[in-house]
């Protein structure tokens, strides 16, 4: 059995791949905590999975950590020493919070489970994102591997040519500070949101923005692919990400795109500054997309192959997947569910597996379910709960499906609590709340009512193959990542779906494919009797915390926000008024 | 003018730690009733998480509007940050309090930090005026947090009989002493930050200098078979 680790950066995560090469458990410490973003330790994590498998620390042969600490450590200070004395705060900081970085994993881990340190091994940040997306990969040989993040242990960037999983050459390497994930935080920070939180806000924005707008020439003097030395510059002097603890960009950057957005002045469509910033959301989403084509290309050059794994934090930018697709040397991208860091511990098992005596010739898809949800108990425990602040409708599974969809069809939402959680930031059906796709109140409701959300966000659909292909452009090269929501597409012209509220405003749609067998499939086919074949799917949560994992965490929603129904593992319950 | 000034960046200060602090606290009431066997223990923390999550919301709808008349710089360092309940101490980084806590000693810990939050609400209160619109928000805030204390007393004195309302009064004068003696840390630890700072930024420059003639070069990967770089190495 092997524990694959991440931690210290962005979400901690632990997973579990066994003797067999098959992904047991995945468990976010955010998910436990319920600290969004928590990037501790994932001490709760680890004895989850341990707990839930009924497994004893002296079961697990191996603990692997995603990343090479002392590099992770050194290579940013290596920048910043070049930076002096501009740069003495982010120094002092870093060794003063030295204790918070990855080189205590070694202590942490023998602080908790003594004596297991010895197992503890490092592998390479990007091959860890490598590796995870070869797990999802239905062939294990010659792929071309791009990996593209805010920072790993010594690279933002990379190209590894896959020969087979023990054969991994790294080909090419963008070296920090350039960074397409730090610009574009960057960019996200002056735009008023949280860094590593509101990129997916910059992304819904930008379909406002104008493609020629004059800030796309900023831009794109701003971050460049050098084609001489085929490699990505950035323009430091208007960013500060690599030299400053609280600034990503400086102050150069205001005379070039205005003032910075004050985080708490809501944006909406209607208001005079609305256009600007669109604009310069859509300048930085066209040359993220620019240069990750430049990328895909060299890649290609390089290999001369035509499957490509994606992986690291970037690859959560759906929007740019669409183009990528369309690359004419492109055959297929994979993305996995869960691209980020905290995915990444599902590579650094998978590594500790390789590294063991096994051959590769096992290797098991994982499940997009992969987080065990043993929580039975709590069904006992919430029993007051449940009768103080809600019906039970009822307890039956067949009939709750039935229940569920005349309530969809009459315009509920629905909150879910079945079975395992998911992988990725994407719920897919197991922690959501879905309600008609084609119903424009309901959606509204969910969106800016229930989610707290801003209004320009889109919400995405779920539906079964068959829908999809009558209503949107389906690019085969990412049928896998329709499946995780993890890429956008187009609407068919002149189809009805462009006029669905989960028709983003650009007319595309980072649309799920329900899997065959999952919850969300038989969910939509009960409500194919009910002329229902398209659910609004967003993950179950308040806006700011991260998707609910257990049934506490489903009844709190309900409880707190104004969400009527919950389908759990124990019954449909509805709210008492 | 400048008085003004300083009396806004107070209250912002204030509404944004206190929102951090209920926030941190609606986590541990949540974690304590994932803990409990007794379903009316865990209906009673779920509700109490519930309120207290409710509180962190009112305290951040109350600091938003404030918020949006202030420099840009400033109010990015408002943002909710759900990571900041560990960094500023608001939640331990050992772990909740009812993981590493005896239960008594918890219930008793609610009981006394409900009533004493109560109290510092009565400072933001005259803060930011009583009869105003935010004040009455705070009125509520407080009377859930009266009600809590209430509870609390009512558990703790029902599953320890054994112990009189008396020791209550002891644990509340121990916690009581407890937060007075964090502020006069965290007030010294400021005054020290003072006088070690020119410390720490010298020592700074002085090991980044250093470390800018390393020639990290060598540990680049290109054209390497990444897995057969030693699985020890932490460089």
């Amino acid at each position: 059995m092997y524990i694959g680790i991440s931690a210290y950066n962005h979400e901690s995560a632990a997973a579990l791949i066994d003797d067999k090469c098959e992904l047991i458990d995945f468990c976010k410490e955010e998910s436990i905590s319920r600290i969004k973003g928590d990037k501790s330790f994932p001490a709760r994590s680890i004895q989850k999975i341990l707990d839930d498998n009924n497994l004893d620390i002296k079961n697990i042969e191996k603990f692997i950590f995603y990343e090479r600490p002392l590099s992770a450590f050194l290579y940013p200070l290596k920048i910043a020493s070049m930076n002096l004395p501009k740069s003495i705060p982010l120094m002092t900081h870093q060794f003063r919070n030295f204790k918070k970085s990855s080189l205590t994993c070694f202590l942490d881990l023998s602080k908790i489970y003594s004596g297991s340190e010895k197992k503890l091994y490092y592998l390479d940040h990007h091959l860890s994102h490598t590796l995870t997306a070869l797990l999802y990969s239905e062939v294990h040989e010659n792929l071309c591997s791009i990996v593209v993040d805010g920072f790993g242990d010594r690279s933002t960037a990379s190209i590894h040519n896959v020969t087979d999983p023990y054969n991994i050459k790294e080909l090419w390497n963008l070296k920090y500070p350039f960074s397409i994930g730090l610009f574009y935080s960057a960019i996200t920070d002056y735009l008023g949101f949280s860094i590593n939180e509101g990129e997916y806000k910059v992304m819904g924005l930008a379909a406002f923005g104008n493609p020629k707008s004059k800030y796309n020439q900023v831009i794109n003097k701003l971050i460049y692919w050098d084609k001489k030395n085929k490699s990505i510059k950035i323009d430091l002097k208007y960013f500060n990400y690599h030299t400053s603890i609280t600034d990503s960009y400086s102050e150069e950057l205001i005379p070039l795109l205005g003032s910075p957005r004050n985080p708490f002045n809501q944006l909406l469509p209607e208001d005079s500054d609305f256009q600007r910033y669109a604009d310069i959301a859509r300048a930085t989403q066209d040359v993220t997309e620019k240069l990750l084509i430049e990328i895909f290309k060299y890649g290609h050059e390089l290999t001369g192959l035509t499957s490509f794994l994606f992986s690291g934090g970037v690859a959560l930018n759906s929007v740019s997947l669409k183009r990528l697709a369309n690359l004419p040397f492109v055959d297929q991208i994979i993305v996995p569910p869960s691209p980020g860091d905290a995915g990444a511990a599902i590579g650094a098992a998978y590594y500790g597996f390789l590294k063991g005596k096994f051959g590769s010739d096992i290797i098991k898809k994982p499940s997009l379910f992969p987080s065990l949800s043993k929580f039975d108990k709590q069904f006992n425990q919430a029993s007051k709960i449940i009768s103080e602040d809600f019906h039970v409708l009822t307890q039956e599974k067949e009939e709750a499906l039935i229940v569920c969809s005349k309530l969809i069809k009459k315009g509920e939402i629905i909150g879910t609590i079945v079975g395992n959680a998911e992988t990725g930031p994407r719920a897919l059906g197991n922690r959501s709340l879905i309600c008609d796709g084609k119903n424009h109140d309901a959606v509204k409701f969910l969106n800016t009512v229930i989610k707290n959300r801003s209004p320009f966000r889109p919400t995405a659909p779920v539906m079964k193959m068959e829908t999809a292909r009558k209503f949107y452009k389906i690019n085969d090269a990412l049928i896998k990542a329709y499946y995780s929501m993890s890429a956008t597409c187009e609407c068919l012209e002149d189809s009805d779906a462009l006029n669905f509220p989960v028709t983003h405003v650009d007319g595309t749609a980072r649309l799920q494919i329900a899997e065959e067998g999952s919850f969300i499939f038989s969910l939509l086919s009960k409500l194919s009797s009910y002329d229902v074949d398209i659910l609004a799917n967003s993950s179950l949560n308040i806006s700011g915390d991260p998707t609910c994992l257990d049934f506490f965490d489903g009844l709190l929603v309900g409880v707190n926000s104004k969400l009527n129904y919950l389908l759990t593992d124990y019954g449909l319950l509805e709210k008492k008024s | 003018m400048k008085k003004n000034l300083k009396k806004e960046t107070q209250i912002l200060n204030v509404l944004y730690e206190t929102a951090h602090a209920e926030f941190g606290s609606a986590l541990e009431m949540l974690a304590a009733c994932k803990k409990c066997d007794s379903p009316s223990t865990a209906f009673g923390y779920f509700h109490h998480a519930k309120d207290e999550y409710n509180h962190a919301n009112t305290f951040f709808s109350i600091l938003k509007p404030k918020a949006k008349n202030v420099v840009v710089s400033k109010a990015r360092e408002l943002r909710f940050q759900p990571y900041s309940v560990i960094t500023k101490g608001y939640v331990s980084p050992k772990g909740f309090l009812i993981e590493f806590m005896h239960l008594k000693d918890f219930i008793a810990f609610v009981y006394t930090n409900e009533l004493l939050a109560n109290s510092s609400f009565q400072k933001m209160l005259t803060l930011l005026g009583k009869k105003t619109e935010d004040g009455e928000k705070i009125s509520k805030i407080m009377e859930d947090e009266l009600t809590h204390h209430g509870m609390a007393k009512k558990h703790f004195l029902k599953y320890y009989p054994a112990l009189q309302p008396w020791q209550l009064r002891l644990y509340k004068t121990r916690e009581h002493i407890k937060n007075n003696g964090r502020k006069f840390y965290d007030k010294n630890l400021k005054l020290l930050e003072i006088i070690f700072k020119p410390i720490y930024l010298s020592f700074s420059y002085f090991i980044g200098k250093i470390i800018s003639f390393l020639n990290l070069n060598e540990f680049n990967r290109e054209g390497k078979n990444l897995m057969d770089i030693s699985q020890k190495s932490i460089l």
